[in-house]
């Protein structure tokens, strides 16, 4: 618990990291409205490549970036097949029927059963539950004798082929991008950025400073109330509290006997953070110079119009064709 | 049979990747009775650590820690039960926030033994037994441990272990942040307890005073290693305390300046100003 890491920030010495915060930010939302702009098939590819490049140039693992899309896996399936399944327009590529009937049931409740047994004794969980998924549907599709429970029809168009492909390279690129954001950006400087982006917003009485201080102080106290956390498990446990074992009912007290401490040192610490900073006559909006300051580089100015251009080479295109 | 410890080291990992040695080759025997010990050192000489190896919060990265019997190592087995060693060897952490949270203080202080399956009504009677072992009464049971001042607190944390009856206590800087009249009654307390019960009681401390008043033995630790295990009074007359950034106890400090300015050596160190004044009226005078 001692070394714990915020943010996904790696140290590196590429180009991305001698990048100015604000421009990175900028950048990331100029690329992904340029995400969102494509509707030609050669043309994201040609998008899906400049990001692989950017990933390659900054030097960055793409190990690292695809752990950041696991999470979103399921929700790329999940559209996937949304998309195949429920377009049709466009030509009809592929029909087939799916046919539930008395004699194949049976088949497919073992097929499932199966699963849920083997499943423990798989390294690839993900991958044998596709394939499981892949043996129903097969089964369905191909061997259907007997009484029929039920029956539907599956068509998939071409339009719902490509819809599905959009979908599933936007996502990805989004989740790439702010990937290669945070884990080339410090939090502290991320937030810097974002402030100083967000600071037009004042004009309609939003404070941007105020924001970012506030998620700075957060940031900054996710390892000191760790660390708290972790002394107030050891007096807990100096009175028997044994956070492995126990029943139900012990384990609620063994996490009040953790959360209330918890709770009372945070306040604490709050008050005693806020009595600091009034002694340092910090007053709430007021103008204030900064230890860090961002600088914009020849770099950020490139890249911006890099990035600036493949926008509207983007809007171009999609005009045009 | 206390707690034995047999070449025990012990080190964190520095953000840089590096190890931080917190205590380094270790060896020291604890009795369960009649020892008062006290554990000095500077801020971050392992202290903390080595307490917390003592009731198998930590176990050792190299050597073997033996808590009345079980031997606690690197490749102890698995399944070796720390929970009740935890019971033997109570644990008084510096500050009480970190422990006190129910309602009242009779809750918090059964909390401790009710862990270790001791039945409510018994773990009662003991609140009501430790809470005047402290210096408090029992109209303190019914209040919530968060209004209590600081002194109070801490009390209550102490009284909250010493419900587990545990046969070694060990305390953390237990008089840190208290005035000089709660901290002697504090330490009288401890020393009450020592005599009646003869149980062994180890006392982290800064206070010279304390060491050089109380303790029967006294452990100093310095850059993790142990440098001195011994009487207090040997330690101040005869070791070289300033390498280790210790400091004399008033008493000889006074002491010391009498012998400078009379030009004249007493001839044994005082046990306290009374004796001193006798002392120094047969001596110098």
């Amino acid at each position: 618990m001692k070394n714990i890491v915020i943010g996904q920030y790696v140290p590196g010495n590429s180009f991305l990291y001698r990048m100015d915060a604000r421009s990175k930010l900028l950048a990331l939302v100029v690329l992904m409205a340029t995400a969102f702009i494509i509707k030609d098939f050669y043309h994201m590819i040609g998008m899906v490549l400049l990001v692989g490049f950017i990933l390659v140039a900054g030097g960055l693992s793409v190990t690292r970036i695809m752990r950041g899309l696991k999470p979103v896996l399921i929700l790329l399936l999940f559209t996937f097949s949304f998309q195949m399944l429920f377009v049709n327009t466009g030509e009809l590529l592929y029909t087939t029927d799916l046919t539930l009937t008395l004699y194949n049931l049976p088949i497919m409740m073992g097929i499932i059963i199966f699963w849920m047994i083997s499943k423990k004794y798989v390294k690839f969980r993900f991958i044998y539950l596709l394939l499981a998924v892949f043996g129903v549907l097969a089964l369905l599709a191909t061997f259907a004798p007997g009484g029929v429970i039920s029956s539907s029809r599956v068509q998939i168009y071409s339009d719902g082929v490509l819809g599905a492909f959009f979908i599933m390279m936007r996502l990805i690129i989004i989740v790439t991008l702010s990937t290669i954001l945070t884990l080339s950006t410090k939090p502290t400087d991320l937030n810097l950025g974002l402030e100083r982006i967000l600071k037009p917003l004042s004009i309609i009485k939003i404070n941007a400073e105020e924001i970012a201080m506030i998620i700075s102080i957060a940031l900054r106290y996710i390892p000191t109330l760790l660390d708290e956390a972790n002394k107030i498990m050891l007096a807990q446990a100096s009175r028997g509290v044994d956070f492995k074992e126990g029943k139900f009912k012990d384990k609620i007290m063994q996490i009040i006997s953790l959360l209330v401490p918890m709770f009372i040192i945070s306040f604490k610490r709050s008050d005693e953070l806020a009595n600091a900073m009034e002694a340092r006559n910090f007053v709430p909006g007021r103008n204030r110079t900064r230890l860090h300051v961002l600088k914009w580089n020849y770099v950020d100015t490139f890249v911006m119009i890099v990035v600036t251009l493949v926008f509207a080479i983007s809007v171009v295109i999609r005009v045009v064709m | 049979m206390g707690i034995q410890f047999e070449h025990v080291s012990y080190g964190y990992h520095s953000i840089e990747g590096g190890l931080f040695q917190a205590i380094e080759n270790i060896n020291v025997s604890i009795d369960a009775v009649g020892e008062f010990i006290t554990l000095i050192g500077e801020t971050g000489s392992g202290k903390s650590t080595m307490v917390q190896h003592m009731n198998a919060l930590m176990t050792p990265q190299s050597g073997q820690v033996t808590i009345f019997g079980v031997k606690l190592s690197k490749n102890m087995k698995k399944d070796t039960k720390l929970n009740p060693l935890r019971q033997k060897v109570g644990l008084v952490f510096q500050f009480p926030e970190y422990q006190l949270f129910e309602e009242t203080v009779l809750k918090d202080i059964i909390f401790g033994p009710k862990n270790f399956k001791v039945p409510e009504k018994e773990a009662i009677q003991r609140a009501k037994e430790v809470i005047k072992l402290v210096g408090l009464d029992e109209t303190y049971l019914e209040r919530s441990p968060f209004n209590l001042s600081g002194g109070e607190k801490k009390r209550v944390s102490i009284a909250g272990i010493l419900a587990m009856e545990p046969d070694i206590l060990i305390l953390d800087e237990p008089t840190s942040g208290l005035d000089p009249k709660g901290r002697d009654r504090l330490l009288d307390l401890f020393m009450d307890i020592h005599q009646k019960t003869k149980k062994t009681i180890i006392v982290i401390t800064h206070d010279m005073n304390t060491v050089y008043q109380y303790a029967s033995r006294v452990l100093v630790l310095n850059k993790g290693s142990l440098v001195y295990d011994g009487l207090p009074k040997e330690l101040f007359s005869e070791q070289n305390i300033i390498d280790w950034n210790l400091d004399l106890p008033d008493i000889l400090h006074l002491k010391k300046h009498l012998e400078e300015k009379y030009q004249k050596k007493l001839s044994r160190s005082p046990n306290s100003t009374k004796d001193l004044f006798l002392l120094v009226k047969e001596e110098l005078i």
